[in-house]
């Protein structure tokens, strides 16, 4: 008995072992933390046929949406840690411990990918009486609690922006939370809301068919796309401090996934994200190609979180202090 | 000239032809499993269809979404488990109608009137896209939070006998659907802390619970009841019933169609309006509604599938999404590398008349799939009870899992179905509660975005509303509704109309 169980188990880490060695032997699952059609979505379902190919593997992709990206992310960490279940996200992990949604972050996965980074900008209804950041920090300081800025929650891109420009100027608007930029957007064009911060890929078609302004880059120079918009370093050079800065789309897995297959993950998605037809697709949406993994990827996360987790402390809005996990000031 | 190119592009390639019709077939089966939705079958599709010709990926995705559309119906006629949300109120008089043996009948007139109403979603699309968009997104959230009460008041519809019971339905489907993280503060709501419960109770579990599993129950609970043989004699309608009914269909199909182009709605909505319309516009039903009245069966049937047309308005002319399946469209178009937004016309004039032709196509081959096979269809209901009960459950529980895919929703759907169970039992419609859970975030949302927009101050609400054309419109409509089902109106005006 105790023999037959011996052999078994042998067997059995042979076999667990061969299939390390040949990662990977299945389907690989991929967890969207977003909804079907958003930006993270069309990001990874964009990807992901290149890097089938290159690992010779199906990528079966899913959306897992809700808590702001924390149950895909919970569910990724409860499977096994064996490369098979990714999570396929955008920055939000970043803010899970200081807002208390969760404590798991981005620092206790292992990154195969960041693969690009958006560029924030703020956009107005046309009709709005300001057509620059100046004009818009005078006409807000001229008429207190008239404007309406869309947002989309704590902790999401509207919400960072707003904390830089805060810690900037003061300014006293009405802020009015939409679940997600595509409705927020809708809403600027309908004049529901007279600004909103948001990602230039999501506005880049809407400003170039004249059905809303341009206000200001959230960059330090201005973008190929839109060459005629000021960057917000223009009216405001102390936000120099915090930028550039940007929401990402990034692969994470599992810590404690064996070496070979992040490894293997990490070559496959390296290579698919230079293909020519994705880099020409994130490009024509005004993102940023980052293709990095590794250290570069850490640090460059970590950066992130350092700064959005600050600013968001010290514009009120975190549950717990950067401190308590150890996130250093920027 | 060049319009008529595109329009009949997919016609004329065998090739689109062949794809458009494969994608309306699975989509009338992907419709018609509760749980598979036509977003997830689309978005599986963008993969699938990554490196084809975009041409072709549409043809399949155009087709999956009509037949998707329509075939939600299939399950809430025979089995009373609406495929898709937007099949509820399909399900409160086709299931009565399957009962008695009229199945066939029942599938084959809402096979028409679902194509009636495509065709008519499709013919605004055609003619009046720029201006129906434009005035879409007019819509201030005080026009959603009123659109939301408005359809609270369906509730009035949808009680049956006890208007008591009927509102009791429907508050506390208002109440499971505050369940989750609060849309405004992220503040959590009846979560109890579970990270399961953020996102709240989804309303597709609650719905498959409350008809399917709490059907299998009562079917158990009479397991007596001998099995009713269908009527499959006639399954084409009778030209003298098209007739008939047209007047409404085409009515019911522009509430589709308007309340499909309204970002913030879609074909859920648009049906129980549809079918709160239908009840208050026929006057004498010859089987009351909830018996099986065909007015009930194909107002939701034409203003579903004409929500379809809807949707595609705002989409096209300005890149926003009618509802979650055309979201998933604009990805992929930009996954292929056109730019969908409102340039597109511009840029790419031939999507908009491919599209339309396409759709067209599709909506041909919803009439022609959906009234083959009925007749094997209907037998399903006729299995022996061993069979079919069973079946109701394996169903329910895939589909309730293949919401999210997530074991949760298992459990939130067999519970719901008990509690559904001893809701009917004791004589409380279920109906109100699945229109509750739908109506609760737009009603929530929009209520405190407009309040919140004047600053907390409910007098500059009321102002503002009653300055606006389009909110005083609504807030009549429903000032009026509300006065006249009071019994001083009856008093009033019911014994002139009657003299």
């Amino acid at each position: 008995m105790k023999k037959t169980t011996i052999t078994l188990l042998a067997a059995l880490s042979l076999t667990s072992t061969l299939s390390f060695a040949d990662y990977p032997t299945k389907d690989i699952q991929g967890m969207i933390q977003w909804g079907a059609g958003g930006s993270t979505d069309t990001v990874m379902r964009s990807i992901a046929p290149h890097v089938e190919k290159e690992l010779g593997a199906d990528l079966i992709l899913t959306n897992k949406t809700g808590g702001v990206g924390a149950i895909a992310t919970k569910y990724v960490n409860a499977k096994k840690a064996d490369g098979y279940t990714l999570l396929m996200g955008a920055e939000n992990p970043q803010m899970y411990k200081i807002l208390g949604l969760s404590n798991i972050d981005y620092s206790d996965m292992i990154a195969i990918n960041v693969l690009a980074r958006g560029t924030p900008i703020i956009v107005a209804n046309n009709d709005a009486p300001f057509n620059t950041m100046q004009e818009f920090i005078d006409y807000t300081k001229a008429n207190p609690g008239k404007v309406k800025i869309g947002s989309t929650g704590k902790g999401g891109l509207t919400s960072i922006v707003l904390a830089m420009l805060d810690s900037q100027v003061k300014l006293d608007y009405i802020s009015i939370p939409y679940n997600g930029d595509g409705p927020a957007l809708t809403a600027v064009q309908g004049g529901a809301i007279d600004v909103m911060p948001a990602v230039l890929g999501a506005t880049i078609e809407q400003i170039k068919a004249g059905r809303m302004k341009a206000i200001s880059l959230v960059d330090v120079k201005a973008n190929k796309l839109l060459p005629n918009v000021a960057p917000i370093t223009d009216a405001l050079p102390g936000m120099k401090s915090y930028l550039p800065w940007g929401p990402f789309f990034g692969v994470f897995v599992k810590k404690g996934t064996p070496d070979d297959a992040v490894e293997k993950l990490q070559a496959a998605f390296q290579k698919a994200a230079f293909n020519p037809d994705f880099v020409d697709l994130m490009q024509k949406r005004g993102f940023t190609i980052m293709n990095i993994s590794g250290e570069e990827a850490n640090y460059f996360l970590e950066a992130y979180r350092s700064t959005s987790s600050w600013l968001v402390h010290d514009a009120g809005f975190s549950k717990f202090s950067p401190e308590k996990f150890g996130i250093r000031k920027p | 000239m060049d319009a008529l190119h595109y329009f009949a592009m997919s016609w004329l390639s065998p090739e689109l032809l062949a794809l458009t019709a494969l994608g309306t077939f699975l989509g009338i089966y992907v419709g018609a499993i509760p749980g598979l939705s036509v977003t997830m079958a689309v978005s599986i599709l963008i993969s699938f269809t990554f490196s084809w010709d975009v041409n072709y990926a549409l043809c399949l995705m155009v087709g999956v979404y009509m037949g998707g559309v329509y075939g939600g119906s299939r399950t809430a006629i025979l089995l009373n488990i609406p495929g898709a949300p937007s099949a509820i109120a399909t399900a409160l008089d086709g299931y009565p109608l399957a009962k008695k043996g009229l199945a066939g009948e029942a599938i084959g007139l809402s096979t028409v009137m679902s194509v009636v109403g495509g065709f008519v979603g499709i013919i605004v699309l055609a003619i009046a896209a720029p201006p129906i968009s434009e005035f879409a997104i007019t819509f201030q959230p005080r026009d959603y939070m009123l659109l939301g009460i408005l359809g609270i008041m369906l509730v009035g519809s949808l009680s049956g006998s006890s208007l008591a019971r009927g509102i009791f339905a429907g508050a506390l489907g208002l109440l499971i659907g505050t369940v989750g993280l609060d849309p405004m503060t992220a503040e959590e709501r009846f979560t109890f802390g579970v990270v399961e419960l953020w996102d709240g109770i989804n309303p597709v579990a609650v719905m498959i619970g409350m008809f399917g599993i709490s059907e299998a129950l009562h079917q158990l609970h009479h397991m007596n009841k001998a099995v009713v043989k269908q009527k499959i004699s006639r399954i084409i309608p009778k030209w003298s019933d098209v007739k008939k009914y047209m007047p409404l269909s085409l009515q019911t199909s522009f509430i589709g169609v308007i309340v499909g182009a309204l970002p913030g709605t879609g074909g859920d909505i648009a049906a129980l309006m549809a079918y709160d319309h239908a009840k208050r516009v026929t006057k004498n039903p010859k089987v009351p509604f909830g018996e099986g009245a065909k007015e009930g069966l194909i107002a939701p049937e034409a203003a579903n599938n004409a929500a379809v047309g809807g949707a595609y308005i705002p989409m096209l002319t300005l890149g926003i999404p009618g509802d979650a399946v055309t979201a998933v469209f604009i990805g992929a178009l930009f996954i292929h590398g056109l730019n969908p937004g409102p340039l597109l016309l511009i840029e790419q004039p031939h999507m908009f008349w491919f599209t339309v032709g396409n759709l067209t196509l599709a909506n041909i081959f919803v009439l022609i799939f959906g009234l083959t096979g009925i007749r094997l269809f209907s037998k399903i209901v006729e299995c022996p009870k061993g069979v079919l009960i069973p079946l109701i459950f394996l169903l329910s529980i895939v589909g309730a899992y293949a919401i999210n895919n997530a074991i949760t929703d298992i459990w939130w759907m067999l519970a719901f179905g008990v509690f559904g169970y001893f809701m009917r039992l004791y004589g409380f419609p279920v109906g109100p509660v699945i229109l509750g859970v739908i109506l609760s975030s737009l009603t929530d949302e929009n209520w405190r975005r407009a309040i919140l927009t004047e600053r907390g101050s409910v007098s500059d609400l009321f102002i503002n509303m009653l300055q606006s054309p389009l909110s005083a419109v609504l807030f009549s409509v429903i000032v009026l509704i509300l006065v006249s089902k009071t019994p001083i109106w009856k008093k009033v005006f019911k014994p002139k109309i009657k003299s």
